[in-house]
């Protein structure tokens, strides 16, 4: 419901924006995706994102962009006391960053400063215990991201963001489950107009 | 003169400043802080509050300022009721049983309504027991924290009622042998001290006469502990003590108060307590004749409390003595007026906390069971007038078993509560129903069963995720000669509802229990399976407490509902 809401707010605002756009284009990467906690790290470890997103430029040197990063994530439970036991584990994550970006103008590459607010739903499941948990949240981005042109309307893609993720909810006494963290993106951008 | 002008709001402003310097004394204020919110136990738990008593609805605390700040800041419900807190066994507990006791005790010291049945009551003229009204019974807050042995309730509901309850043979013996004649003649002749009030003479020779009733039974041994109370007087509890063939040193205790009282201007001389307490000492004093001859698993002792009409002292005494030598007591059952009733048929009312509730309802099962007597279950952390409450603020399970709550017994504490008055069918029962449930716990040691197996421990193994936690339970004991297996019981309950977790008997020593709930408690027993197939009593309970270590505050709980054993 929340993620419909925000999307709508995505689509409307890039709807208006469009009338005063410069130029668009879309992007498509993967990278690896760091956690800032331990406990996610010691879980987890390092993680695997995609993300396809869209970059708006307005007459100026001001932009806005959207998107859909999803993560997906196995790892394994942690033995708190040193037992044997072997518990799979699943973690997935869907992001919707919105970004406002500034664009210096630069020869021959563009660079994107930008920072903004995203929707989160996640999932965590545990594979042979019947045992979840499912939770959606805000959080702040910064991000950076530049695009080299290598031929016609593509460009060579990177992107590094950086996001908190506060749950919420608590996971050991005064320490409160922050999904968030560093990732790192490359792939390849294609300008639309 | 005009140095001395300039001398004086010098000096004065160095000791202003000096006295700024000074660490700041600490005022201890006692707060009552509601219970209501769940988190409460945890929030006091990480800020080390000074808990002192727990009641139904509250719980009474110590607390200075600093305290006070990271309370408010925790946003717990909390109200002062002294600012200025002094010695704390200053403080008593009292019932407000009556509509005008409030407004009486207010007369007398200062009290606050805490709960609208308790009050606290204190003051600085003279010792609260000379001030206090005799009628009322009182207890004063305990000497130490009992912030130790607070644990948020756990809402477990028992799956089934005792359907599989199995009467046995030997202690339904044992229960027919509880002898309405022995219980009369006892109660007679404590009667027959006239009074028992404690720091007279009389108290001390029934004191006398009950440790040679113990020593007379055949008992492994039998002792005086004395002790001071009420700043200079002197009384003795007495102890006999049954030893334990299998667990010599896991306690089960039966107790009553042999101390009486009546109103100040005849305790001295009468105070004949035939109701409060020679019944429940008699039925202590029956319970130790009818086992002295049976062999158990595990140690029990009789207790003959004094000084409790003083405000609880020998029991006081005698569980803070036990926490500081770190005894293991499984379980209290506290007999205090046992023998009147109001109307037949009676039933027998069992008070208990939260954590002593299994006693309530075995104590049930067995009075059904063994005395044809119905019990009546009240768990009521503020029903602290009597010698269980001390093992309450130590941490161990007890029990208080009274013919009424509230009580209807019109000669309570007056000089007519005399023996002609005591209905001995419904004293017979529930001396009954307390010796069964006190021989069920320490388990009889039958002929041709394999020995109860020892050395069970219980090592949990924590598993977490980001969002959730399983536990396991690594069990291990001792191999028992004789035996050619052995069944495994867990339960969410101490000592209530064991469901057995093996098929065959396990051949190993060793066993390992997963996929549990982090958040509740689980029990184990193990017994041994001898080669007939007789099965072999229970071995003591081993414990795998409940984590904190999860607090989810949204509610899109963990999904714990149906814990798939996987594989
Ligand atoms: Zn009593």
């Amino acid at each position: 419901m929340k993620a419909r809401g925000l999307l709508g707010l995505v689509l409307v605002l890039g709807l208006a924006a469009s009338a005063r756009a410069q130029g668009l284009s879309l992007s498509l990467s993967a990278g690896v995706f760091a956690a800032g906690q331990e406990t996610y790290r010691e879980i987890y470890g390092p993680g695997l994102p995609v993300a396809l997103e869209g970059w708006l430029n307005f007459r100026g040197a001001f932009g806005l962009s959207a998107g859909v990063t999803w993560l997906r994530d196995d790892g394994s439970a942690v033995a708190v006391s040193g037992g044997g036991e072997q518990y799979p584990l699943r973690f997935e994550r869907l992001t919707f960053p919105l970004t406002i970006f500034f664009a210096p103008r630069l020869k021959g590459l563009v660079l994107r400063l930008g920072a903004g607010l995203a929707f989160h739903s996640y999932r965590e499941k545990w594979q042979t215990v019947d045992l979840g948990f499912e939770g959606t949240c805000l959080g702040p981005r910064v991000c950076a991201a530049v695009e080299v042109p290598i031929a016609g309307r593509l460009s060579l893609f990177g992107s590094l963001v950086y996001e908190s993720i506060p749950t919420g909810v608590e996971y050991t006494r005064g320490e409160r489950i922050n999904l968030g963290g560093l990732q790192a993106l490359g792939g390849v951008a294609f300008r639309v107009r | 003169m005009k140095r001395a002008r300039l001398f004086l709001p010098v000096f004065m402003a160095c000791g202003l400043l000096f006295a700024l310097s000074l660490p700041r004394s600490k005022p201890v204020s006692l707060v009552k802080v509601l219970k209501d919110r769940g988190p409460v136990w945890a929030v006091l738990e990480r800020l080390q509050i000074d808990v002192r008593q727990e009641l139904e609805t509250c719980f009474l605390a110590l607390a200075d300022r600093e305290d006070l700040r990271a309370l408010r800041k925790n946003r717990v419900a909390f109200s002062i009721i002294d600012r200025e807190a002094g010695g704390i066994e200053d403080y008593f507990i009292v019932p407000l049983r009556a509509p005008g006791t409030l407004d009486e005790l207010q007369a007398r010291g200062r009290a606050a309504a805490v709960e609208p049945r308790t009050a606290v009551f204190w003051t600085t003229a003279g010792l609260p027991m000379e001030v206090l009204p005799s009628e009322l019974p009182r207890k004063p807050l305990s000497s130490s924290s009992v912030l130790p042995f607070l644990r948020a309730p756990v809402d477990i509901k028992r799956a089934a009622p005792v359907s599989a309850a199995f009467q046995d043979p030997v202690v339904e013996v044992l229960a027919a042998q509880v002898s309405e004649a022995g219980l009369r003649s006892l109660v007679q002749s404590l009667q027959d001290f006239q009074t028992r009030y404690a720091s007279t003479t009389q108290c001390e020779a029934a004191g006398e006469f009950i440790y040679n009733t113990f020593s007379s039974l055949g008992l492994d041994d039998v002792w005086f502990e004395p002790f001071v109370f009420s700043s200079g007087y002197q009384s003795r509890n007495v102890i006999a003590e049954k030893t334990g063939e299998t667990y010599a040193d896991d306690v089960l205790i039966i107790c009553g108060h042999y101390d009486s009282i009546s109103p100040s201007a005849t305790r001295q001389t009468l105070a004949p307590g035939a109701d409060d307490n020679a019944s429940g000492t008699a039925a202590v004093i029956e319970a130790a004749r009818v086992l002295a001859a049976y062999p158990l698993d595990f140690t029990v002792r009789f207790i003959a409390f004094s000084a409790e009409e003083w405000g609880l002292w020998g029991s006081r005494d005698y569980a803070g003595k036990a926490r500081t030598a770190g005894e293991s007591i499984i379980g209290v059952i506290n007999l205090d007026m046992i023998a009147y009733a109001d109307a037949m048929p009676e039933d027998l009312e069992v008070i208990v906390n939260g954590r002593s509730e299994w006693l309530a309802e075995r104590l049930i099962a067995a009075a059904d069971l063994y005395a044809d007597l119905t019990a009546r279950k009240t768990v009521d952390p503020s029903f602290v007038y009597s010698d269980h409450s001390p093992f309450w603020d130590q941490g161990y399970r007890a029990l208080l078993a009274i013919e009424d709550n509230p009580l209807r017994n019109p000669t309570y504490h007056q000089t007519t509560d005399t023996i002609d008055k005591l209905n001995f069918e419904f004293f017979t029962a529930s001396a009954r129903a307390s010796l069964a449930l006190l021989a069920e716990l320490a388990q009889p040691v039958r002929e041709g069963y394999p020995r109860t197996p020892i050395g069970l421990t219980a090592e949990p193994v924590v598993y977490r995720s980001l969002f959730n936690a399983v536990k396991s339970a690594r069990l291990s004991w001792a191999a028992q000669a004789g035996t050619s297996g052995y069944n495994v019981y867990r339960t969410n309950m101490s000592h209530l509802d064991y469901v057995k977790l093996n098929d065959a008997p396990v051949t190993s020593t060793t066993f390992t229990d997963d996929h549990l709930r982090i958040d509740l408690p689980y029990y184990y027993v193990v017994t041994g399976v001898g080669t007939t197939g007789l099965e072999s009593n229970f071995s003591r309970e081993a414990e795998i407490s409940p984590d904190n270590l999860m607090m989810t505050t949204q509610t899109q709980v963990l999904n714990f509902l149906q814990m798939l054993r996987a594989r």
